[in-house]
């Protein structure tokens, strides 16, 4: 707000340039809007926004089960799981890793669940910079399908206690 | 003895103010609209969102 107002009859209608600015301005944020449900539905890294409610425990039991069930070896002590290509695959955050490590096929759809034991943390996918919030009561379903081979590391991007940076989980593509 | 009629003609649509200008030396409305409209569009939006959401199944 400036110090003092300004005099009456300070509005004038715009005309000329500036109403050429002002128009061009309202075009390219109308450009934007529609981008962004365009790029919902046409960009191939986007989360589809499916979601379910769960309770953390129970979501935790069923990442137990997936991982006796898969199990394939061990990185760290952390568990590296190798599901059939096309099944549901979890991934739980908790203070502080990404667990367990998912072992998947080159162009094989995957659905993956991935929920928080614990606090809202960032599931961070490198380095293809996809990122999703993890929210700790919420089952939120991802749709993979891997196009390169390789080891890509996932980070937290969303800070969530004194160890946060070293809360990392692995996807190995074959 | 009579009235005498009110010398000063009454405002003219010229002499009113734009309704642009109104609204932006109105501080307080301005003050309303900018907590209103982003609790109805966003604050409303997610806990209709919240509210929405299915129990999970977990296959």
């Amino acid at each position: 707000m400036s110090i003092t107002s300004p005099e009456a009859g300070w509005f004038h209608k715009p005309t000329g340039a500036e109403r050429v600015w002002i128009g061009l301005a309202l075009f390219w944020c109308l450009i934007l809007t529609i981008m962004m449900p365009y790029w919902h539905f046409k960009g191939k890294q986007n989360s589809t926004g499916e979601s379910y409610r769960v309770e953390p425990a129970a979501f935790n039991e069923r990442v137990d089960r997936f991982i006796a069930s898969y199990e394939v070896g061990k990185m760290n002590g952390v568990p590296i799981v190798e599901p059939p290509p096309g099944s549901d695959i979890y991934m739980t955050g908790t203070n502080w890793r990404w667990y367990p490590i998912l072992k998947l096929k080159k162009d094989q759809t995957y659905r993956l669940h991935l929920s928080s034991g614990d606090f809202q943390h960032g599931f961070s996918l490198l380095p293809l910079n996809m990122n999703f919030h993890i929210i700790p009561g919420y089952d939120h379903v991802i749709t993979l399908t891997p196009t390169t081979t390789g080891e890509f590391p996932v980070i937290c991007n969303e800070y969530c206690g004194a160890l946060h940076h070293t809360m990392t989980g692995r996807i190995i593509v074959d | 003895m009579h009235p005498q009629p009110d010398p000063t003609p009454p405002p003219s649509e010229e002499s009113k103010p734009h309704w642009i200008q109104r609204l932006m030396d109105n501080h307080w409305l301005l003050l309303v609209l900018g907590i209103v409209l982003p609790f109805l569009s966003y604050t409303i939006w997610g806990w209709v969102e919240l509210a929405n959401i299915p129990p999970a199944t977990l296959p």
